[in-house]
C-alpha cells in the first residue's frame, strides 16, 4: 500500500471517460462511504450527488455532537470538505494500487502491523466476534466484545483496523462472500455507531476461504461463523 | 423432390472452406465429398436427414472403427469417446475391429450389432499426418459424409479431432457437440482449465490469491473473475493468450463478485459489496466505459447476476425478503420480479443460477433438508426440476449445447465436478482430485 505504485508495463486499461470522472466520482464514493452509486456516471450528476452527500455527511457530524455542531457548524464542515479531500486521494491512490498488483501478480496477504498496544490490550483488539448460521446480526456476546475493543480504540486514536468476516462451509460459496461482507459490516457499524471514525476501520469478506477449524463439524462450524479483527496502522 | 434444403447450404458452406483453405488454418480442414444425394421428402420435425432418419429423444446406435487408418488409433480413441460423452449415441464397441485395410465396410457385421450409424477413419490420398473420417448410414449400407483431419497426430491434433466429433453430432442431430470445449474452475484458490473431456487439466495463473468465480467471454478468448489482491477484490478481465489484464472501472473498491458476459461480449454484470449491502452493476465492457447500477438493495444482497441470450432480461439471487431467492429483472434494473419461489419448509434458499444458452431454462442448487440440490426451471411454465438427491450437488454451468450441466458434487466423498445430460440423466465426473468448484463452461472453441 505504501510503495510508490508502479506503473505497469502493460497498458493500464482504464477508460479515459472513467479517469475523467474519477476524482468526481471518488469524492462521491469518499462522501457516501464507498461503492459505486446508481446511474450511469456523468460530471454534473456526480456534481450535485456530491454536493448533496457532502450535506448528508455534515449532517451526520453535527448529529455526533449537536451541541458543538450548532456552535461550530462552518468549521465542521470546513472539517468534513478537507476529510473528503484527503479520503479521495487516498482511494486515488488506492485504486492506481489495485491495477498495479493486479498487473504484477500481488496476492492477498500483507505483513502484519505492530500494534503498539500492551499484550492484554492487543489480545483484546483480536479477540474474534461469532455469528448465528446465516446470520449477520450481532449477539450480545459479540456486542460485550466489541465494547471492549471500543475501549482500546478511543483511548488510542491513531490505531486503525481491518475487520474481515467469515464463514462457514455449509453455504453457497459466492452467497457467503456476500454474508462475510455483512457480518464485517455489522461490527464495523457498531463501532461508528459509538463514536469510532469510519475512516479508521476498513472490512473485507473471505466468505468461506478461509476457515479457523478445517473441521467438519457443528463445532467447526461454530467456530468458522467470525469476524477477525487486525492492525493496519498501529497506535504508536 | 426437395432434397433438406439445410444440408445443402451447410454443403455449400464447406465447399467454400475447401475452395479456400486459408480460412481452415485451424487445423480442422473439412472436406466435404460428394454424398450421395438421398431423396427425402421433406425434414422430420426435430431431426435432420443424413441417410437415416435422425429423431430427437432418440439415441441411434453408433460403431467407430479404425477402418483403413491404422496407426491412428488415439485418434478412433478420442472420436469414440467424444461421441459417447455427446449422450446423442448408443456407442457400440463390438469385439475385435471388423474390417480390413483397403476394404469397404461391411455393413452386415454392423447391423448385426445393433449399429444405425459407422464411424470409419481411412487414410487421406497423400498426406501421412492426415486421416479421413467417413460417416456411414449402416442400415442402407453407404457412406454419407466424409470430412478430413488436418495433423490429426500434431500439436494441434487433438482438438481438430475434437472439432471432428462436433461435427459428426451436427451431421447426424443438425446441433454441433460439445467435445471441442474446456471448463474453468477454482481448486485451492487457484483457477484451473480443463476439456470437456476430463483431459488438458492445467492452471491459469490468476492476479491474486484466492480467485473465484471464473467466466468467459462470448468468444471464448477472455476470461473474468474475482481476485483478492493486497488491498482489494477486484473483478479482473484477462485476456488467455497474452495475459493481459484489465481491472474493472469501480471494482478497486469493496467486494466484488460473481462476473458474468452478456452473450454478446459487449456488457459485463457483477456484484459489488460495501457495508450497505450488495448490488448488481453493469460495465460496458465493448465501449470500456461506465458503470451502471441495476438493484438497490438497501442492507439486502443482490448477486450472481446470468444473462438471458438475448441480453434484455438478467436472472439473480436477491435476499431482498429474507433468505436467498432467485429473481429476475430487465437489464437496465427495471421490473424486478421473483422468479423461482422456493416451498418454505420444504426447500430454503436458492443460489448460482446459470441461464441456458437457448435460454428455456434456469439451472440453479436449492437447499433441500439443509443439503444443495441442482435444480432446472423452465422459463416459460415457471416449472422447477430437481436434477440432483445423492450428496451436495451446487454451482451449475451450462455447456454450449444447453444439455449439458456441469456442477460441484460431493457423491464420490471428495468435492469434485461432475457432468450432467439433462435430458438422458446421464452422469459421468469431469475430474479426480478433491476440492474442485465453481466451474465455468466455455463456448466452444476453434482452437486449444
Amino acid at each position: 500500500m505504501n510503495d510508490k505504485p508502479v506503473r505497469p508495463r502493460v497498458r493500464l486499461s482504464v477508460p479515459t471517460c472513467a479517469r475523467a470522472v474519477l476524482p468526481l466520482w471518488v469524492l462521491l464514493v469518499a462522501a457516501c462511504g464507498g461503492g459505486p452509486q446508481p446511474g450511469a456516471v456523468t460530471p454534473s450528476a456526480a456534481d450535485s450527488a456530491a454536493a448533496a452527500a457532502r450535506r448528508d455527511s455534515v449532517a451526520a457530524a453535527a448529529r455526533r455532537d449537536s451541541v458543538a455542531a450548532l456552535a461550530q457548524r462552518d468549521s465542521v464542515a470546513a472539517a468534513a470538505r478537507a476529510d473528503s479531500v484527503a479520503r479521495a486521494a487516498r482511494e486515488t491512490a488506492r485504486a492506481d494500487s489495485v491495477r498495479a498488483q493486479v498487473q504484477a501478480n500481488v496476492t492477498g496477504e500483507s505483513a502484519p502491523v505492530r500494534s503498539g498496544l500492551d499484550s492484554a490490550s492487543a489480545v483484546e483488539l483480536s479477540a474474534l466476534i461469532f455469528f448465528d448460521l446465516d446470520r449477520s446480526d450481532l449477539t450480545g456476546a459479540s456486542v460485550a466484545a466489541l465494547d471492549r475493543k471500543l475501549r482500546i480504540l478511543q483511548a488510542n486514536p491513531r490505531l486503525a483496523i481491518q475487520i474481515a468476516g467469515h464463514c462457514d462451509e455449509r453455504g453457497s460459496d459466492e452467497y457467503n462472500l456476500a454474508l462475510g461482507e455483512r457480518r464485517a459490516a455489522a461490527a464495523k457499524r457498531y463501532l461508528v455507531e459509538h463514536g469510532i471514525a469510519e475512516g479508521r476501520i476498513s472490512i473485507l469478506s473471505y466468505g468461506e476461504e478461509r476457515p479457523l477449524d478445517p473441521g467438519h463439524t457443528e463445532e467447526s462450524w461454530t467456530r468458522n461463523r467470525r469476524d477477525e479483527f487486525s492492525v493496519t496502522v498501529g497506535a504508536r | 423432390m426437395n432434397s433438406g434444403r439445410g444440408r445443402w447450404r451447410e454443403d455449400a458452406e464447406l465447399t467454400a472452406v475447401r475452395a479456400a483453405p486459408s480460412l481452415a488454418a485451424a487445423a480442422l480442414l473439412v472436406c466435404l465429398a460428394a454424398a450421395p444425394a438421398r431423396a427425402q421428402d421433406s425434414i422430420p420435425p426435430g431431426g435432420v436427414r443424413v441417410g437415416i432418419t435422425y429423431t430427437a429423444g432418440t439415441r441411434p446406435g453408433l460403431v467407430v472403427a479404425l477402418g483403413t487408418a491404422v496407426g491412428f488409433d488415439s485418434v478412433r480413441a478420442i472420436l469414440e469417446r467424444d461421441l459417447d460423452q455427446s449422450d446423442q449415441f448408443e456407442v457400440i464397441t463390438p469385439p475385435g475391429t471388423p474390417g480390413r485395410p483397403g476394404d469397404a465396410p461391411d455393413y452386415r457385421v454392423y447391423r448385426a450389432v445393433g449399429a444405425d450409424l459407422l464411424v470409419t477413419l481411412a487414410t487421406a490420398e497423400g498426406r501421412s499426418d492426415a486421416v479421413e473420417v467417413q460417416l456411414h448410414d449402416v442400415r442402407r449400407g453407404s457412406l454419407v459424409r466424409r470430412a478430413t483431419v488436418a495433423d490429426a497426430g500434431g500439436a494441434g491434433g487433438r482438438w481438430a479431432v475434437h472439432r471432428t466429433a462436433d461435427e459428426i453430432v451436427r451431421w447426424v442431430t443438425g446441433r454441433p457437440g460439445i467435445a471441442a470445449t474446456r471448463l474453468l474452475f477454482v481448486q485451492n484458490g487457484q483457477l484451473w482449465r480443463v476439456d470437456a473431456d476430463g483431459a488438458g487439466l492445467a492452471p491459469v495463473r490468476a492476479a491474486g490469491w484466492p480467485a473465484l468465480s471464473p467466466t468467459w467471454s462470448a468468444d471464448g478468448r477472455h476470461i473474468a473473475y474475482m481476485a483478492y489482491v493486497r488491498s482489494g477484490q477486484p473483478i479482473v478481465i484477462q485476456d488467455l493468450e497474452s495475459g493481459e489484464r484489465e481491472v474493472v472501472p469501480t471494482t478497486e473498491y469493496g467486494l466484488n463478485i460473481t462476473p458474468e458476459f452478456s452473450r454478446d461480449g459487449a456488457r459485463l454484470a457483477f456484484a459489488h459489496g460495501t457495508e450497505a449491502g450488495t448490488d448488481i452493476f453493469v460495465y460496458e465492457v465493448a465501449r470500456r466505459c461506465c458503470v451502471t447500477r441495476l438493484t438497490v438493495g438497501r442492507f439486502s444482497d443482490n448477486l450472481s447476476p446470468t444473462w438471458g441470450p438475448d441480453g434484455r432480461r438478467i436472472a439473480y439471487i436477491s435476499t431482498r425478503a429474507g433468505a436467498p431467492q432467485l429473481y429476475w429483472m430487465d437489464a437496465d434494473g427495471s421490473d424486478p420480479e421473483v422468479l423461482g419461489r422456493f416451498d418454505f419448509g420444504a426447500t430454503g434458499q436458492t443460489n448460482g443460477p446459470a441461464w441456458s444458452p437457448d435460454g428455456q431454462s434456469l439451472a440453479f442448487h436449492r437447499d433441500v433438508g439443509g443439503t444443495p440440490q441442482v435444480f432446472v426451471l423452465d422459463v416459460a411454465t415457471r416449472a422447477v426440476r430437481q436434477l440432483t438427491g445423492t450428496g451436495r450437488n451446487e454451482d451449475p454451468t451450462w455447456a454450449p449445447d444447453g444439455r449439458h450441466v456441469c456442477f460441484v458434487s460431493t457423491r464420490s466423498g471428495t468435492r469434485q465436478l461432475w457432468v450432467l445430460d439433462v435430458e438422458t440423466g446421464r452422469v459421468r465426473p469431469l475430474t479426480m482430485s478433491g476440492g474442485a468448484r465453481l466451474p465455468a463452461w466455455s463456448p466452444r472453441l476453434a482452437s486449444q
